[in-house]
């Protein structure tokens, strides 16, 4: 009797140790897989998003994202998903100065999807290779901006002329300076492939995909895969991991999707989804497609 | 349990906690911090120099040489002519201050008999950018007191399309279209304006729609080494001067071929810019516009017209004279 009901409880713990091993195998499993993955793996791509009108706010988010890939170890290489059609000049000063700073460490490749025009185009000229596609549109080198200011009146106290009311000169001479900069920098920057003269790419002109790659403005046609594969060999990886860095999504778009009671509706191509939207406050429209009307923006296509 | 059995746990606990953050503050002393080595990217990728836009010279008076006085200008306002009052200023100031005088023609003072009656008494006409037409009556009012030794100039913006329709009639002066192709000139007074504006790239005041134009031939010239105008429209002569004519390299937006393109022209006692921007204060003073301003006033006062021109119906003679009275001269 003793006997049976041993052996009776060794086939219990037999069964128990069976069942806790098929459990902790199956928890460990996935963890050893990614451990094994990643031991064979030669390092990681980084794909950082550049996506709608370029502002302060979202160079803040790709600058952080540009700072993580140039400070953690086992990234080697970046790629700049494009799809932005310029924005603010300061802020694409400071896209193309971040950008450079991640190209001066490691391979930084760009890829174009839609629009890689006017301030997007300015962040992405440090990159090693431009990509492409054959209906991708990239250029529109040039800065736009208001010529004059609304005349401040007589109520309002200020300590100078210019103060507040910059003349036409002023402005024009403020606009000049930021074209030649940007102008400047993609000769320097496309010097050895472009060939086009300054004066002609001052001319602003945004180019289609094969005519860009043919001018020099773009080094390749290809889509984000082929980009991502081509920065991993720029660093030297066979085997690579690939991280995406998504810019947060706004609300915005939410809230114009789902309020469509007004029987008035303004339809405007989003820049976060593939077809239209309809917009019922079109005053809230989340970007400006392409060019800001203030002094410090740049065109676009 | 007694306290002394604590003590050993107690000093291996004290001791565990002291190495680990002990050595952790260490740590950084032994490998060094983790500050990256900054480079001012920024500064190296800026050249200041290229970027450097400085303020155009500002410099001398507007002034006149003729020695004529007490002429008496019109300038029309009674067609939607577009002239703001800080350009129309700069040249009446001028004329004012040399003695003459300035009469503004309102749309009220240009009805029936009203408009031959202000040219009667007028030696001179000034023309900017008119937004309506001209009526058969007016227009051969026009035409009789410029045939008669009136001077007429005319200011036109590429903006001004609907003025142009108007100039169009004006004096049989045409707007000349590039589709049109480059004949086509049936002025009278062989002098028209084309539709575009003018741009250089490569050799421009702060913006690439201020062209530079250099002196011609013809009395609106003397003394005008450079000019500046800005969003100019080029013009087309068949007979008489090219005043002004831009620098090489300049191109028109409609057909972007550069050439060396008009933009002051004068036949007779017809003269015409295509451009108003150069009378703004701020411009008026940029390269020689200062010493083509005054040409131009004196353009307005310089002319010989046969008194009580054009004709008043008592005189017999009709409103609307059919074929010229008075050959050009070259």
């Amino acid at each position: 009797m003793s006997r049976d009901s041993s052996v009776a409880q060794a086939r219990t713990i037999f069964v128990v140790a069976i069942v806790a091993a098929v459990l902790v195998s199956a928890v460990l499993a996935p963890v050893a897989y990614d451990y094994g993955t990643s031991a064979q793996s030669d390092g990681t791509v980084s794909v950082i998003t550049i996506s709608g009108t370029i502002s302060g706010t979202t160079v803040d988010g790709i600058a952080e994202d540009l700072r993580n890939a140039r400070t953690n170890e086992s990234i080697e290489a970046v790629v700049l998903k494009v799809d932005s059609g310029g924005g603010a000049v300061a802020p694409s000063e400071r896209l193309y100065l971040e950008v450079l700073r991640t190209a001066e460490q490691m391979p930084v490749v760009a890829s174009v999807q839609g629009v890689g025009a006017s301030g997007a185009y300015y962040g992405m000229l440090p990159a090693d290779e431009i990509y492409v596609l054959s209906s991708s549109q990239v250029g529109s080198v040039g800065v736009i901006g208001s010529g004059g200011s609304v005349p401040v009146p007589d109520s309002i106290i200020r300590t100078g002329p210019d103060k507040a009311q910059p003349t036409a000169d002023q402005r024009e001479r403020t606009i000049e300076s930021l074209k030649r900069q940007f102008v400047g920098r993609v000769m320097e920057h496309r010097g050895e492939n472009i060939s086009l003269s300054r004066e002609e790419v001052a001319y602003a002109r945004t180019y289609l995909g094969p005519e860009a790659v043919e001018n020099g403005y773009a080094d390749g046609i290809g889509s984000l895969p082929a980009a991502i594969d081509h920065a991993a060999e720029l660093a030297g990886m066979e085997d690579y991991d690939v991280v995406r860095q998504e810019p947060p999504n706004t609300l915005g778009l939410f809230l114009f999707a789902t309020e469509t009671d007004n029987g008035t509706q303004i339809y405007k191509q989003s820049d976060r989804t593939s077809g239209v939207v309809p917009v019922t406050r079109p005053l809230m429209v989340d970007e400006v497609p392409y060019h800001s009307p203030e002094v410090i923006a740049n065109a676009s296509a | 349990m007694q306290a002394r059995d604590l003590t050993a746990p107690a000093v291996a606990f004290v001791v565990i906690v002291a190495v680990v953050v002990g050595g952790a503050a260490a740590l950084p002393f032994v490998t060094g911090g983790d500050t990256p080595e900054v480079t001012n990217l920024a500064e190296e990728q800026t050249d200041l120099d290229a970027v450097r836009v400085d303020a155009a010279e500002e410099s001398g008076t507007i002034s006149m040489e003729s020695s004529a006085s007490g002429k008496t200008i019109l300038v029309d306002q009674a067609h939607g002519n577009q002239l703001s009052e800080e350009k129309r200023s700069t040249l009446v100031s001028t004329l004012v201050e040399n003695g003459h005088e300035v009469r503004f023609v309102t749309q009220e003072q240009a009805r029936g008999q009203a408009w031959n009656q202000s040219l009667r008494n007028a030696d001179a006409l000034l023309v900017a950018n008119p937004g309506q037409p001209y009526t058969p009556d007016q227009l051969a009012g026009v035409r009789a007191f410029n045939e008669a030794g009136g001077r007429v100039v005319l200011l036109s913006d590429p903006a001004s399309s609907g003025g142009a329709s108007a100039i169009t009639s004006l004096l049989g002066l045409r707007v000349q279209r590039p589709s049109s192709g480059g004949a086509g000139l049936s002025s009278s007074l062989g002098v028209a304006a084309q539709s575009g504006y003018l741009f250089n790239m490569n050799e421009y005041q702060r913006n690439f729609e201020n062209v530079y134009a250099t002196g011609g031939s013809g009395s609106l010239a003397e003394g005008v080494d450079r000019a500046v105008f800005s969003d100019a429209r080029p013009l087309t002569i068949d007979r008489g001067q090219t005043a002004l004519s831009t620098i090489e390299g300049t191109r028109l937006s409609t057909t972007r071929r550069a050439d060396t393109y008009a933009v002051a022209v004068q036949s007779d006692d017809v003269a015409m810019v295509g451009d108003t921007d150069f009378l703004e204060p701020t411009n008026a003073y940029l390269a020689g516009n200062e010493a083509f301003i005054g040409n131009l006033a004196d353009f307005l006062v310089n002319g010989e017209k046969t008194r009580n021109a054009p004709a008043p119906p008592s005189s017999g003679s009709s409103e609307r004279p059919t074929a010229p009275t008075r050959p050009p001269t070259a």
